[in-house]
């Protein structure tokens, strides 16, 4: 499944940066997570619950891998997803340009695949409940981001 | 795990008075505790209508829904269609008559569908009855002496 | 038989009726026994890999389970499955076995091969249990596109192989390279036809009953073959064949896969029962369906047809990739079916197949209804429709020139048929069949007056006509006891399964035809070991011709000792006796007879001696075994209206003129061919598995994998015609595949019709909406 797009975020890309690096706030941003903990330089592990079509709340134990950092412009992650109705493995890549605002435009790409039940009866979903949660955690995110710039 | 709850359900006129557990599905209840395994089970995910049982009086699919949601309820099953010495009704008759059936497995289905859709529709086109019938999957007639059956029973004149 | 049986031809409503309409009649998953425990699987999610870990640990905690099992606790019980069919004798042959184990170790190999088998309280706590079960599998890139996994480089499955090749065969007649350089026009492309699953409403399962004190077995089985399954798991596991039963009661639909034998789950919970002295059941679900029964997958073919200029067909020339799936326990089957119904009912004077089959990471591949017909017909009704076009020969014409005359049968093609026999055709009459479907579907008028006027209306409306011939009734064998009881009531047993054609009604009305009984009076027992032990199974549209041909046979036996006995205990000669109503008489004095009831008792006495060379009673048992198959044929005709706006097909009309010989129940036959025809009208438009490139299964459900409805289904009309095959004396021939092979050739011709002048070619199966949309819009760039 290819999942990209872009985002606009509305401060400086040195904030922004931040906070994509910062643990618990992505784990506050994206949807259904439980817990994400930092376990090591750009390594994170945590417990996400999600929901596919029939397929609900269903936990997925997640590995994320960060690597290729060029600070403050860009950096991919590996995610490997394992859970008792499927698992998910992909790569993701990001790149932030700061525009005047300032504001920081993210483009993100995305590759992931999944497989097990999940894949099985939500394969029509699976797109769109992906997007839908890229939206709501990056809609998430810039809220902190403001919240951080007018506290 | 949730604490079992106690139900009492009519089924084909009789009543049962039972203990479940919440997530035990409607289709598990009729076939397994209460023994009627006239009802069918094909896919668990409410499309193949072999579960098709009616409840106070609809078609319903009983494998999506819980045994504690009949609590209190009226259901009625394949086994309550024929008569007390096992006479075949019009409708089951109208089935062996024009071959509606072949394994048989979806019949329970077709037959508690129809018996609720002649019911309201007492004159149906083929193309009506067509319908109806495409809720129910069968993988064996291909449907037409399904239809047929269907068009003669709605000619019956024996409620 | 008497010279005007009155049951032959005849509309008879079904014996077992009675019990599947009020829900009386027993299914497996509706078995249950005192203290019976319930087992769910653990399957692999991805489709290769190794796997590095098993823990049932945590699920062997957990309240209400019993026991689970993985490969490690099978000890020398883990061994690989039969090879089921073996090939046949044909020349070169390269067939490489690999079969499936109970469970997996080391490799995983296809998604859904199961794991562990858990077994619990009830099936919630199992399916609870399931996901406690840890299992690390370190996935290897799967292989899942047929010229992929032949690449060099390409991930091996079976890695002792050194490739992916599971068999290579190689069939000719004639010269082909001979025909080529004759030919006027050569034809060629490139076909893709993919398959799906059978779907029958009925998931698979089986219920096992091991009973410790009488050291016997017994196991409730949705298979179409018992007594193969009796034999093969008595062995497996130490016992006579005659401490195991197989019995499959009503089963609810097979078309196939219900004979593959020795599944996993078939082959553990006698295993498992007999270690933890429970009843065991297990009942598949749809979504596991999906992945734990076999099915029927893709082929490519790369096909040239060469012929002459007024399109006489001099030769074929194919090669193609067949997909096995993971393992190959059903041998060649599926492929050489292919090979051999490609030739059609033309005449094909030079022939060359040739086939590799491909391992892939998709599960296994065995018949489906049709069982590879499909394949051969749409190549060569293709070749034969683009043919015509290039030739400007009307598409009914050009099959007319080709079609084999009478006089030519039997017509020995020369290559092998699956039963490793050659191929023969035993007896057709083609050109009038082709005829009638031309004429009721009134091909003339539409082709010259209604299609030009509905075109120029804008409306995009086509028809299609195409022809099939399908080898049946093979053997080996099939057979069947007849006896009279006393109350007068006959009893036939055969060791066929039924899964829906009618074997109580058609095999009754055989054996009442003979004995002069009604048909109700004849109780027939199918698919029960402890009634009938020999035979093997329901395959191949062979139920009525051998075993019906062996019910006939042993009643016609039967009837010998009722004349025998009733001449001397009637004092009449035996050629002046009758059968019928139940009675045996004098046909010069008909109230000088006796019931069959009574002659059974006179058969069976209590006193006096039964002579030396007779047996007691009125009962006789008897086999048939051909030694070739008889060939059905038929024609399939369409008329279809495409919209131009969503590519939505819509069938106007949809005939099937078709000969299976002799028939028995004309209503049976009818449903036998209605329900093939929903199926192939499945498989050309609806169904698709779809996989991705890691061999996911993408739409594991009839949310996603679509099932024709009663709306997807026209009305079908039938017109049957006989050839009697010369092969059993009734002159049977098989149909219950005869609705489904001709189905995809059929939507090609029909919707390219349709669609005349956008230039879309339709060379594959299937099409959906969807891929109609996009052929379409291809086209016009």
């Amino acid at each position: 499944m290819i999942l990209s797009g872009t985002f606009t975020f509305e401060g400086p890309r040195a904030r922004v940066w931040e906070i994509l690096q910062d643990p618990d706030v992505l784990a506050k941003a994206l949807p259904g997570t439980k817990t994400l903990t930092r376990v090591g330089d750009d390594r994170y592990q945590g417990v996400m619950k999600v929901s596919v079509g029939p397929v609900n709340a269903a936990e997925f134990a997640i590995d994320v891998e960060l690597k290729d950092k060029v600070e403050p412009e860009a950096f991919a992650m590996q995610i490997e997803g394992k859970g008792s109705v499927g698992f998910t493995k992909g790569a993701a890549t990001i790149a932030l340009q700061e525009q005047p605002g300032p504001v920081t435009v993210m483009t993100y790409t995305s590759d992931v695949q999944i497989g097990g039940r999940i894949a099985a009866v939500g394969q029509r979903l699976l797109e769109s409940v992906g997007k839908m949660m890229a939206k709501q955690a990056l809609e998430a995110l810039n809220k902190e981001l403001k919240a951080r710039l007018n506290p | 795990m949730s604490a079992s709850v106690a139900i009492s359900v009519t089924v084909n006129g009789v009543h049962y008075e039972k203990t479940v557990e919440p997530r035990i599905l409607l289709s598990d209840f009729i076939r397994q505790d209460l023994g009627l395994t006239g009802t069918h089970v094909g896919c668990e995910h409410g499309v193949c209508g072999a579960c098709t049982i009616l409840f106070d009086g609809e078609a319903v699919r009983s494998c999506i829904m819980l045994a504690v949601q009949a609590d209190g309820h009226d259901l009625r099953t394949v086994e309550g269609l024929a008569g007390p010495a096992g006479e075949l009704n019009p409708l089951q008759n109208a089935f062996r008559q024009a071959h509606g059936l072949q394994c048989g497995f979806c019949t329970p289905g077709f037959l508690m569908t129809l018996t609720a859709f002649l019911r309201d529709n007492p004159a149906p086109t083929d193309a009506e009855l067509r319908e109806a019938l495409s809720s129910n999957l069968c993988r064996c007639t291909g449907y037409h002496h399904i239809v047929e059956a269907a068009q003669v029973a709605s000619r019956s004149t024996v409620p | 038989m008497p010279a005007d049986p009155p049951y032959l031809r005849a509309r008879v409503p079904r014996n077992e009726d009675a019990r599947l309409l009020t829900g009386r009649a027993l299914f497996v998953d509706d078995v249950q026994l005192p203290g019976m425990l319930h087992v769910a699987f653990v399957r692999s999610e991805h489709a290769h890999g190794r796997v590095t870990r098993v823990d049932a640990a945590a699920a062997r905690a957990r309240p209400g389970v019993r026991a689970v099992f993985t490969a490690a606790d099978l000890g020398a019980y883990l061994k690989p499955g039969p090879i089921l069919v073996p090939p046949p004798p044909i020349p070169n042959l390269v067939f490489n076995p690999c079969t499936q184990l109970p469970l997996a170790t080391g490799k995983v190999r296809h998604a859904g091969e199961p794991i562990a088998m858990v077994v619990a309280d009830s099936r919630y706590i199992a399916e609870d249990a399931i996901r406690d079960v840890v299992v690390d599998i370190d996935p290897i890139e799967a292989v899942v596109d047929l010229e992929k996994a032949l690449a060099p480089g390409a991930p091996l499955i079976h890695e002792h192989l050194g490739s992916n090749v599971a068999a290579h065969v190689l069939q000719r007649k004639g010269d082909y390279a001979a025909a080529k350089k004759n030919a006027d026009l050569i034809v060629r492309r490139r076909f893709h036809y993919d398959r799906g699953v059978s779907a029958p409403i009925e998931n698979r399962a089986v219920a096992v009953d091991w009973n410790a004190k009488s050291e016997e077995m017994t196991i409730w089985d949705t298979t179409q073959a018992p007594i193969p399954i009796r034999n093969g798991l008595a062995a497996m596991l130490g016992l006579l064949q005659s401490q195991v039963n197989v019995i499959a009661p009503f089963v609810g639909g097979g078309f196939g896969p219900k004979i593959m034998m020795f599944y996993p789950e078939e082959v553990l919970l006698p295993w498992a029962a007999m270690r933890l002295n429970r009843p065991l059941k297990w009942t598949e679900d749809r979504q596991e369906n999906f992945y734990a029964t076999t099915q029927e997958r893709g082929q490519v073919h790369d096909a040239e047809m060469a012929l002459t200029r007024d399109g006489r067909i001099l030769g074929v020339h194919d090669v193609f990739l067949f997909d096995t799936g993971a393992y190959d326990p059903y041998g060649l089957t599926i492929p050489i079916n292919s090979q051999c119904t490609l030739l059609g009912p033309y005449d094909i004077p030079s022939y060359e197949s040739e086939f590799t089959a491909v391992f892939t990471n998709k599960t296994i591949v065995t018949p489906v209804r049709g069982a590879g017909r499909q394949h051969g017909v749409f190549v060569s009704e293709r070749l034969l429709d683009l043919s015509a076009r290039e030739l400007a020969i009307d598409r009914v014409e050009i099959r007319r020139r080709n079609l084999l005359a009478p006089d030519r049968f039997p017509v020995n093609h020369e290559i092998m048929f699956q039963d490793s026999a050659p191929l023969v055709y035993d007896s057709g009459d083609y050109l009038p069949a082709l005829d009638q479907a031309a004429a009721i579907i009134g091909y003339d008028t539409f082709v010259r007056e209604e299609q030009p006027k509905l075109r120029a209306a804008g409306r995009r409306v086509g028809i299609g006509v195409v022809c099939y011939v399908e080898g049946t009734g093979i053997g080996p064998y099939e057979g069947a006891r007849v006896t009279v009881e006393p109350s007068g009531k006959v009893r036939c047993a055969t060791g066929v399964g039924t899964q829906g054609q009618g074997h109580f009604t058609v095999f009754a009305q055989l054996v009442a035809d003979v004995l002069g009984v009604d048909v109700e009076d004849v109780r027939v027992v199918t698919g029960d070991t402890r009634e009938f032990h020999w035979g093997t199974g329901t395959f191949a549209s062979r139920g009525a011709v051998v075993a019906g041909s062996a019910c006939h046979a042993a009643a016609t036996a039967v009837r010998e000792k009722v004349v025998a006995l009733a001449s001397s205990v009637l004092n009449v000669p035996r050629e002046r006796l009758e059968l019928e109503g139940g009675r045996v008489f004098d046909r010069d004095a008909r109230d000088r007879g006796i019931s069959l009831g009574e002659l059974s008792g006179k058969a069976n006495p209590l006193r006096g001696a039964v002579r030396p060379g007779t047996e007691p009673g009125l009962e006789a048992t008897a086999y048939f075994g051909p030694d070739r198959g008889s060939t059905a044929s038929g024609v399939h005709a369409m008329i279809v209206e495409v919209d131009p706006e969503t590519a939505m097909v819509e069938i106007k009309r949809y005939l099937v003129v078709h000969d299976c010989g002799t028939i028995i129940n004309p209503m049976i036959v009818e449903g036998q061919i209605h329900g093939g025809v929903a199926q192939g009208i499945g498989n050309a438009f609806y169904e698709q598995l779809v996989y991705d490139d890691q061999g996911q299964l993408l739409n594991a459900s009839f949310m996603d994998y679509l099932i024709p409805t009663a709306t997807d289904v026209p009305p079908i009309e039938t017109a049957h015609r006989e050839t009697p095959s010369p092969y059993n004396p009734v002159g049977l021939k098989g149909v219950g595949e005869a609705g489904c092979i001709p189905t995809g050739a059929l939507f090609a011709q029909a919707v390219e019709d349709a669609l005349a002048g956008t230039g879309v070619e339709i060379t594959e199966i299937p099409l959906s909406p969807n891929r109609l949309f996009e052929l379409i819009e291809a086209a016009r760039k």
